[in-house]
């Protein structure tokens, strides 16, 4: 006789829900997080920017580049000068609108060279490879092994100083550095099988690299430059600090740093204040870069 | 190569014939070998466009050292007497066959550069050194502690410090440092005095390391806790290693830092030329007797042999840093080391 | 039943991606009994290798596990994870699919090795050396002594395969899971390996899980077999009733799955019968069986009732409401 069938048990009864991973309130924090930390930095930016570049525009600022010495050293909020005098009598608030205008140029002219021959440069030596790829690495080494500082300090010396040798000079920095990172993002490409399909499609060169690799390497490219701004301002500072930039009646930050060196014990205050606007505009530049780099999943 | 008569001393005949065969065949030294070549052009090419830019410039050297008011003669003859109306690629020439010879030239005040040089060079490379060394500890130690725990409050404390560090100019960073250490703390000296030992070498060079140090500390720590992360999160063998049971900070130094250092050796090597500059600055503020302030006097007076000096020395350091971080690849990365499968 | 290994009773695991729920496990149940070699089949996202993972509780944070895995009675899921550390690696090894990536490339072979030893037992560094050599052999690696002061790229994927073996067997564990331990490994080798974990079985009296794709392996080498789809358990039978002369496939999923190999007897250029469809979205799943969207044979019941996994006859479990007849394709 066969066996009756056995009871249908079921393995397991209904199970009891297990605590919900997805907590909504959470998700909405992460989110707003991501938006604050694109949106500050590029909001502290906008308004830095603005207040260089478009406030004197619409407000008479006060000279900065000559001052009345009997007006020197006074103190913030005082009646037309915002953030007082420095010690030769000289408004410090247009000091820092009109340095920041300087280190602005400076930063974007340097960068944008930089990006424009450097990332060229950068490729055609990772498309191509081969001797090409040699040729250029071997340039792109020398240019980076030569020392930015030495050079921006001879020009200075030999020219005289400028805004303009300053870019110069830089750029000889920065083209290098934008060269590099270029040609490894486009090494990568490279390397992806979607580009062997287009190679085997029979796309041509040109085509491949303003199609493909440019897009492709854009956001890399971006949050380097993002970057590469601060960078610079900060070595124009430099420049600038030493004497050897910016010619001594224009204002700029590092200038305002040296100025302020002497009393520094005393009063310093005359070197505290530009260190904090490159701080900030240097950090806005930097956080900004983190937060595209976050949001565009590059390197 | 010396290194093959060295074995051959030690260990004589056919052992000897054995390691040097080894040691030529070793992949890590071909490499090597390999890059010391590459330096060669690229040194040669700093200094050729160094000179080729300053002759270019309106040679004023003698103007300079004479003053505003020497009359033309007089700068004629000081310009012939020190050899300065010769073409450039001449006076290349002459001063690279000097330099072979180890001869760095005069200086136009009339010192010998080597001597300028070696009086300078070591303090600087004692700063940088101090500073390297202390930003890369710390870094370690921040960044394996903010990598346990990605997000949770070390990491978030060492992200914005680093945010901190990565955004000062160090020049202003220093400045801040004099305030509060040497002039309300009076801990250190404003002024830097001269090193003569180990006691003066920490009270003159700590804030100067310090200002340097804290924009490395800050590049390091993101690329090491970045890396290590990464390397916690999307590795297969530390799956591995924590199937073993082995606790979670073991796994984190014990396999994740040891691959993660990689990446930091490579980025300490490619930094060393950028850092010389920002030590040639800092060291200006706190007057440390380096290269910085032959630098400076240097361009003053136009002077040629002591700016090639230290644009050489620039160059070197830079060269010998990219070198140095391939080598250390090479020697320490075992796959390179021991090649490919010796099945 | 009180002499068995590993229970695992109503295994869930939920993670959240994307601001959704995600079941990767489901509810699976099954007994492993000490000595015997259970094969979990099933695709890519069936769930297999994460209800694995739970249990030794290798699963990144941001995961919601319950039910319950008894390893000898002992509760694992719930464990801290420096209790659950006493367990891993020492009752409870797991082997992992692709050696080149699971070996650290920068430790030599043998520290490896040793660090499993040093992490459960208090030997000196010689001591565990000699261990670890001896494992080495055991897991018939050819020149142990030299072998141990290498590199993993030094040595081919088999030999990578079985230090991992050895790392897994240092302190004996009384059970093995191979998760797809031999899918990254010629043919060849993949049989040199399978044999070697068999002997190991014997003579370890070690249980063995091994986790695969490959409905060949699972016939060859298990005693027990169980098919998981979308989470779920959808067929659990010993092999010999499943495979073989009198064997009884019942669920669609596993009749396909068979379908698709490949024979030799069959005329050439035959159209593969393989399963067409893709793997289902784990966010988004039907309301009815998960395999409704691809099954041939589905009706309206199928999709629109989850069909429970019941013992539908004995020692041979099914979760189809129209399961094939007699094992045959109908």
């Amino acid at each position: 006789m066969a066996a009756p069938l056995p009871d249908i048990t079921l393995a397991s009864p209904l199970p009891p829900p297990l605590p919900s991973l997805v907590n909504g309130r959470r998700l909405r924090a992460q989110r707003v997080g991501r938006a604050l930390r694109l949106w500050v930095p590029a909001g502290v930016l906008i308004l830095i920017l603005a207040i260089c570049f478009l406030l004197p525009l619409v407000v008479s600022l006060p000279s900065s580049t000559k001052g009345d010495i009997i007006y020197n050293n006074e103190a913030p909020f005082s009646p037309g000068h915002l953030l007082g005098t420095d010690v030769q009598g000289v408004d410090i608030f247009s000091q820092l609108v009109y340095g920041g205008q300087v280190a602005f140029e400076v930063g974007v002219a340097v960068t944008i060279i930089g990006v424009a021959i450097g990332g060229t440069l950068g490729i055609i030596a990772g498309y191509f490879g081969g001797w090409v790829d040699a040729v250029i690495s071997r340039v792109l080494d020398i240019l980076i092994a030569f020392p930015a500082l030495v050079l921006a300090l001879v020009i200075a010396e030999g020219l005289g100083p400028s805004e303009m040798h300053t870019i110069w000079a830089l750029s000889v920095f920065g083209i290098p550095a934008v060269g590099r990172v270029t040609r490894g993002a486009t090494l990568t490409i490279r390397g992806l099988p979607f580009m062997t399909a287009a190679r085997l499609a029979g796309t041509r060169g040109w085509r491949i690299i303003t199609r493909h690799v440019v897009p492709n390497i854009a956001p890399t490219i971006v949050t380097f430059s993002l970057l590469g701004i601060g960078v610079v301002i900060i070595l124009e500072g430099a420049l600038d600090f030493l004497g050897y930039g910016i010619p001594a009646p224009t204002a700029s930050w590092g200038k305002m740093i040296a100025n302020g060196q002497q009393i520094l014990s005393a009063q310093p205050e005359y070197v505290l204040i530009p260190s904090i606007a490159l701080l900030i505009t240097v950090a806005s530049l930097n956080m900004l870069g983190d937060a595209l780099r976050e949001r565009w999943g590059t390197q | 190569m010396a290194l093959v008569q060295q074995t051959q001393l030690q260990t004589g005949g056919a052992g000897a014939r054995e390691g040097a065969r080894r040691l030529a065949g070793s992949p890590a030294l071909r490499t090597v070998g390999r890059r010391l070549l590459a330096i060669i052009p690229v040194l040669i090419g700093v200094t050729l466009l160094t000179f080729a830019i300053m002759s270019t410039l309106p040679n004023t050297t003698a103007q300079a050292i004479l003053g505003l008011n020497a009359s033309p003669a007089a700068v004629a003859a000081l310009n012939h007497s020190l050899g300065l109306d010769q073409p450039f690629w001449e006076r290349y020439w002459h001063w690279l066959v000097n330099v072979l010879h180890g001869n760095l030239g005069t200086s136009v005040q009339g010192e010998s550069v080597n001597h300028e040089l070696a009086i300078h060079v070591p303090t600087t490379l004692g700063l940088l050194l101090y500073a390297l060394v202390v930003s890369v500890v710390l870094a370690i130690i921040v960044a394996t502690l903010a990598a346990r725990k990605p997000n949770g409050i070390a990491d978030r404390i060492s992200l914005t410090v680093s945010m901190l560090g990565l955004s000062t100019a160090p020049y202003a960073f220093a400045f801040l440092l004099i305030i509060v250490f040497a002039v309300k703390l009076g801990w250190f000296p404003v002024l830097s005095g001269a090193v003569t030992g180990p006691g003066s070498f920490f009270r003159n060079l700590t804030l100067p390391a310090a200002a340097i140090g804290f924009g490395l500390f800050a590049i390091y720590t993101r690329l090491l806790r970045a890396d290590l992360v990464e390397q916690m999160q999307r590795e297969d063998y530390i799956v591995t290693a924590k199937a073993k049971g082995v606790p979670p900070w073991r796994v984190l130094i014990r396999h994740a830092l040891r691959n993660s250092m990689f990446t930091l050796i490579t980025v300490i090597g490619l930094n060393l030329g950028a850092l010389v500059g920002a030590a040639a600055i800092i060291e200006t503020i706190f007057q440390v007797q380096g290269i910085g302030n032959d630098l400076l006097t240097g361009i003053s007076n136009h002077d040629v042999p002591l700016i090639e000096g230290i644009t050489l020395v620039f160059a070197l350091v830079t060269v010998a840093g990219n070198l140095l971080a391939d080598i250390a690849y090479a020697v320490l990365d075992p796959r390179i080391r021991y090649g490919s499968s010796t099945s | 039943m009180t002499d068995a290994l590993l229970e695992v009773e109503d295994l869930r695991v939920t993670f959240a991606l994307g601001g959704r729920e995600v079941r990767a496990v489901d509810g699976i149940s099954f007994t492993v009994t000490p000595g015997a070699t259970l094969a979990i089949i099933g695709e890519s996202g069936s769930g297999k290798t994460v209800s694995c993972r739970a249990i030794m509780g290798l699963l990144p944070g941001g995961t919601a596990i319950g039910g319950s895995a008894r390893l000898r009675g002992t509760e694992l899921l719930g464990l801290s994870d420096a209790e659950l550390r006493r367990h891993r690696g020492s009752d409870l090894a797991m082997v992992f699919q692709d050696p080149a990536r699971s070996l650290n490339p920068t430790m030599r072979i043998g520290l490896q090795i040793t660090e499993a030893i040093r992490t459960h037992r208090t030997v000196s560094k010689r001591e565990a050396q000699t261990q670890a050599i001896e494992l080495l052999r055991l897991v018939r690696m050819p020149a142990a002594e030299r072998r141990f002061h290498e590199y993993p790229h030094q040595l081919s994927g088999g030999m990578r395969q079985r230090v991992m073996i050895a790392m897994a067997l240092a302190c004996r564990p009384k059970l093995l899971i191979a998760d797809e331990a031999t899918t990254a490994l010629d043919v060849t080798t993949q049989a040199q390996i399978m044999e070697l974990l068999l002997d190991l079985q014997e003579e370890l009296d070690m249980a063995l899980i091994m986790i695969s794709h490959d409905l060949g392996l699972a016939a060859s080498y298990a005693d027990e077999v169980i098919v998981m789809y979308a989470g779920k358990i959808v067929e659990q039978a010993p092999a010999a009733g499943l495979f073989g002369a009198g064997g009884a496939v019942r669920m669609r999923y596993t009749r396909a799955l068979l379908d698709a190999i490949p024979h030799l007897e069959r005329p050439a250029h035959t159209l593969l019968p393989v399963v067409g469809g893709r793997p289902p979205d784990p966010t988004a799943l039907p309301p009815g069986c998960s395999f409704a969207p691809r099954c041939q044979h589905a009706e309206d019941d199928c999709r629109a009732t989850v069909p429970a996994l019941a013992e539908h006859a004995p020692g041979h479990r099914w979760a189809c409401w129209h399961p094939c007849e007699n094992g045959g394709a109908a």
